[in-house]
C-alpha cells in the first residue's frame, strides 16, 4: 500500500532505496513503474508548476487550447478581461470532459453531455431549464465550478500548479532566473509561437526523456554522432578536428539548481571565431551579441535586448549563453546556432514538453517559437530548420525518440529493474573565476551534475511530506 | 502578412472537370510510378528513391486539429508543421541513413509496407504536371515488437513528366491522427 508521508511500494520497496544519493544512482525501476507513477502524478505534477501553453496560443478573449497537466486534462483560457486561466477539464456534473476540442473559441463551455456550461475562469454558469433546478439545491453555483489552477506567466509562457498555497514561480524557478530571463524575457514585445504544438506518442515512461533534458551532454557524442558526420556539425574538409568529432561541441558551462532546473552554457568566442571570423578578445560583450545574434535575434534588436538585461546577465550571455536546459518536471528548450550550407547561421527556438501518459508512454510536444520583432524571412528559416532538426520528424530528435521506449521495456526486467542509471561524472571545476550568475556552477567538458540534479529533486519531492 | 512566409506554396487545385480517367495510359503509368516508388521506400532504395525528386520539390506533412464539423478550414496546420522540407533537407534526410553509420532512429530500420490506392489524377495548368491525390496506408514494424505502427495518410502530390517516367514536384501528406501515434517520422510517406 502507498502511504502519503512516506511511500512504500506494495513489495516493501521504499523511495529511498530506488535512488543511492551518495553515488549517484537510480534503479531503472522507475522507468517502468506503475506505482511510482501515480505518486509521481501526486507528488510532482499536482505539486510544481507545470508548462501548458503559450499566451500567444490563446491571443483572444474566450480562446482556450486543450492541454494536459500531468495525467489530468485541462482547459487553458482567456476571460472577457484578458485573463488567462487553467481549470480542470471534467464537467462538476457527471465527469465528461467539457471540452474534447484542441481549440477554439468560446465564452461558455458548454458540457455537451446534460449542458452544464462554465465559463473561461471555470465559474458554472448554469444548466439547461433554469427553473427546475438541474444541479439541485443542496450546492451552491461557486461549489459547482471547474477545479481552478493557480497560474503564472513568465517570458509569455503560461505554467499552472495545483499547489494553490505552495512556493510562488519566482522561488520556483530559483536561480534559474538569472538565466532564464536571458531567453525568454529578453525583448520587450516577447515571443510568440509559429504554430500549435506538433504531438506524437513515445512508447516509454516520461522520465525517460526528462532526465535527457535536464541537459544530458554525453549522449550527444553518440547518438547524434550523424551530425559531425555530414550534419549541420560537419567539419569542412581541410578544417581541424576531423570528421565525427562532436567534442568541442562538449566544452561550455553547466548550471543546475535545487528545484532540478538545468541547462548547458556553450562558449560563445569559439564560435563567433569559426561563424565570423572575428577575434573576440577586441569585441565588447555588445559587440559580440552584435556580430553573432542570439538564435532568434538579429543585430538590430541588441539595444533592447540590453537594456533589458543587467550587465551581469548581458556579460553571461556574451559568453556562455544557455543553449538547452529544462524546467522541472518535463519541460525542455533549446536555443541552437545552427549553421547552414551557404555558411550562414540560423537560430531555432524549441519548447518541448514530455507529458505523463502513463508509465510507459508519454506525449512528447514541441512548440517552435520566435521573437515577435524577429524579421518575416527569418522566422520561416528558423520554422523550417527547427521542423527538419526537432519534433515529430526532427533529424537529431527521432535517434532520442527511439531510444527512451528501450529503457522503458528494459525497466520490467526483474533483474534488469535493478540495475542503475549512472550519473557518476562530477564537475570537479567550479564556476570560472568572474561567473556573474547564481546556482551550482560547473566548467569544462559536460558532466552528469546537471541530470543528478533532476534526479535528486525527483526524490525530494517524491519523499515530502505534504 | 508573415504567416504566408511561414507556410509552403499553396498546392494547386484539383479541378474536377480535368479528370483523367482510370484505365488511360497517363493513368496506368501513374499509378506504376506511385507503386514502384513505394517499393523503392519499403526497400530502402532511398538513393534511388531521391532520383525521383524534383529540385523543387516542396514535401510536407502537415498538422492536423480536432475541431467542430464548422471549423474545418481550421483543422489542417500549416505553419508547424511535422515536416517541412525542400530537396536539400530531404538529401540530408537520405544520406543520413545511406552516408552515417550512426542514423539510429533507423538503423536498424523500421520494416515498412506502403498500401497506396484510391488514386485519382487530374490534369493541371501546366500540360506536363498532374496533380495526383493518393491514399496511403503505412505499416512500421521495428525490433522485435508484437505490434506496428499504422500511419494513415491522404496523399497530394504534383507529378511532373520527365522522359518516360515521372519526377515527383509536391507532395503534402496529410495523416489521419492530430497526435501523431509512431515514435518519430524518420521514414518517408
Amino acid at each position: 500500500m502507498l502511504t502519503r508521508s512516506n511511500p512504500v511500494l506494495a513489495d516493501g520497496t521504499k523511495i529511498s532505496d530506488l535512488i543511492n544519493l551518495d553515488t549517484r544512482e537510480v534503479k531503472m525501476r522507475v522507468l517502468s513503474d506503475a506505482e511510482l507513477y501515480q505518486l509521481e502524478m501526486e507528488k510532482i505534477f499536482a505539486k510544481t508548476w507545470v508548462f501548458l501553453a503559450h499566451e500567444t496560443e490563446i491571443p483572444n478573449s474566450g480562446d482556450f487550447v486543450q492541454r494536459d497537466m500531468g495525467s489530468d486534462s485541462v482547459l487553458v483560457t482567456r476571460d472577457r478581461e484578458g485573463q488567462v486561466h487553467v481549470v480542470l477539464n471534467v464537467c462538476t456534473h457527471r465527469g465528461m470532459k467539457v471540452s474534447t476540442l484542441d481549440m477554439g473559441n468560446t465564452q461558455a463551455h458548454m458540457c455537451i453531455y446534460h449542458g452544464w456550461a462554465f465559463k473561461p475562469n471555470g465559474d458554472f454558469i448554469g444548466a439547461p431549464v433554469e427553473k427546475e433546478c438541474m444541479h439541485g439545491k443542496m450546492k451552491s453555483k461557486a461549489e459547482l465550478s471547474l477545479t481552478k489552477a493557480r497560474v503564472a506567466i513568465y517570458g509569455g509562457m503560461i505554467f499552472a500548479t495545483w499547489n494553490i498555497k505552495g512556493p510562488s514561480f519566482d522561488e520556483f524557478l530559483g536561480d534559474a532566473k538569472f538565466y532564464y530571463d536571458t531567453l525568454w524575457c529578453r525583448t520587450t514585445k516577447g515571443m510568440e509561437v509559429l504554430g500549435p504544438p506538433q504531438r506524437f506518442i513515445i512508447r516509454a515512461n516520461w522520465k525517460a526523456a526528462a532526465e535527457q533534458g535536464a541537459s544530458d551532454g554525453f549522449h550527444t557524442l553518440t547518438l547524434h554522432r550523424w551530425l559531425g558526420e555530414i550534419g549541420p556539425y560537419a567539419k569542412k574538409p581541410g578544417q581541424d578536428g576531423g570528421g565525427a568529432d562532436l567534442t568541442p561541441e562538449m566544452y561550455g558551462i553547466e548550471v543546475w539548481t535545487d528545484h532540478g532546473h538545468t541547462m548547458r552554457c556553450i562558449d560563445l568566442d569559439r564560435k563567433v571565431r569559426r561563424i565570423t571570423g572575428k577575434d573576440p578578445s577586441e569585441l565588447s560583450p555588445q559587440e559580440k551579441l552584435q556580430v553573432l545574434p542570439p538564435p532568434g535575434l538579429t543585430a538590430e534588436m541588441i539595444p533592447d535586448v540590453v537594456s533589458r538585461l543587467s550587465p551581469e546577465q548581458i556579460q553571461m550571455m556574451s559568453s556562455n549563453p544557455p543553449q538547452v536546459g529544462n524546467f522541472f518536471p518535463n519541460g525542455l528548450f533549446e536555443f541552437i546556432y545552427l549553421p547552414t550550407a551557404d555558411g550562414k547561421v540560423v537560430g531555432a527556438m524549441a519548447l518541448h514538453t514530455y507529458v505523463p501518459m502513463g508509465p510507459d508512454k508519454f506525449m512528447f510536444m514541441n512548440w517552435i517559437l520566435a521573437e515577435k520583432d524577429t524579421p518575416p524571412e527569418q522566422k520561416a528559416a528558423m520554422l523550417r530548420i527547427s521542423c527538419q532538426l526537432l519534433g515529430t520528424s526532427g533529424m537529431v530528435e527521432q535517434d532520442d525518440s527511439d531510444t527512451w521506449p528501450h529503457q522503458t521495456i528494459v525497466a520490467k526486467g526483474a533483474m534488469s529493474r535493478n540495475i542503475t542509471l549512472k550519473y557518476q561524472a562530477k564537475f570537479e571545476t567550479g564556476a570560472p573565476e568572474g561567473w556573474p550568475g547564481p546556482g551550482h556552477v560547473g566548467s569544462g567538458f559536460t558532466k552528469d551534475d546537471t541530470n543528478w540534479s533532476f534526479w535528486t529533486y525527483w526524490h525530494e519531492l517524491m519523499t515530502s511530506g505534504s | 502578412m508573415y504567416l504566408n512566409l511561414l507556410e509552403p506554396t499553396p498546392l494547386p487545385p484539383t479541378v474536377r472537370a480535368n479528370r483523367v480517367h482510370v484505365g488511360s495510359a497517363t493513368y496506368n503509368e501513374i499509378v506504376e510510378f506511385l507503386i514502384d516508388e513505394a517499393e523503392l521506400l519499403d526497400t530502402l532504395k532511398l538513393t534511388e528513391w531521391s532520383e525521383l525528386l524534383a529540385p523543387d520539390i516542396e514535401y510536407n506533412v502537415p498538422q492536423r486539429l480536432t475541431r467542430p464539423v464548422r471549423q474545418q478550414d481550421g483543422t489542417t496546420i500549416r505553419t508547424v508543421q511535422h515536416m517541412h522540407d525542400n530537396l536539400a533537407s530531404l538529401m540530408l534526410r537520405v544520406r543520413r541513413i545511406t552516408d552515417t553509420r550512426s542514423a539510429w532512429g533507423e538503423d536498424p530500420p523500421s520494416r515498412t509496407r506502403r498500401m497506396v490506392s484510391n488514386v485519382r489524377v487530374y490534369k493541371t495548368d501546366k500540360p506536363d504536371e498532374y496533380k495526383v491525390l493518393s491514399y496511403l496506408m503505412l505499416s512500421r514494424s521495428r525490433f522485435d515488437f508484437d505490434y506496428f505502427d499504422l500511419i494513415p495518410c491522404d496523399r497530394h502530390d504534383v507529378l511532373r513528366k520527365d522522359g518516360e517516367s515521372f519526377k515527383l514536384a509536391r507532395r503534402e501528406i496529410l495523416i489521419d491522427q492530430s497526435v501523431i501515434g509512431t515514435p518519430n517520422l524518420g521514414i518517408f510517406l
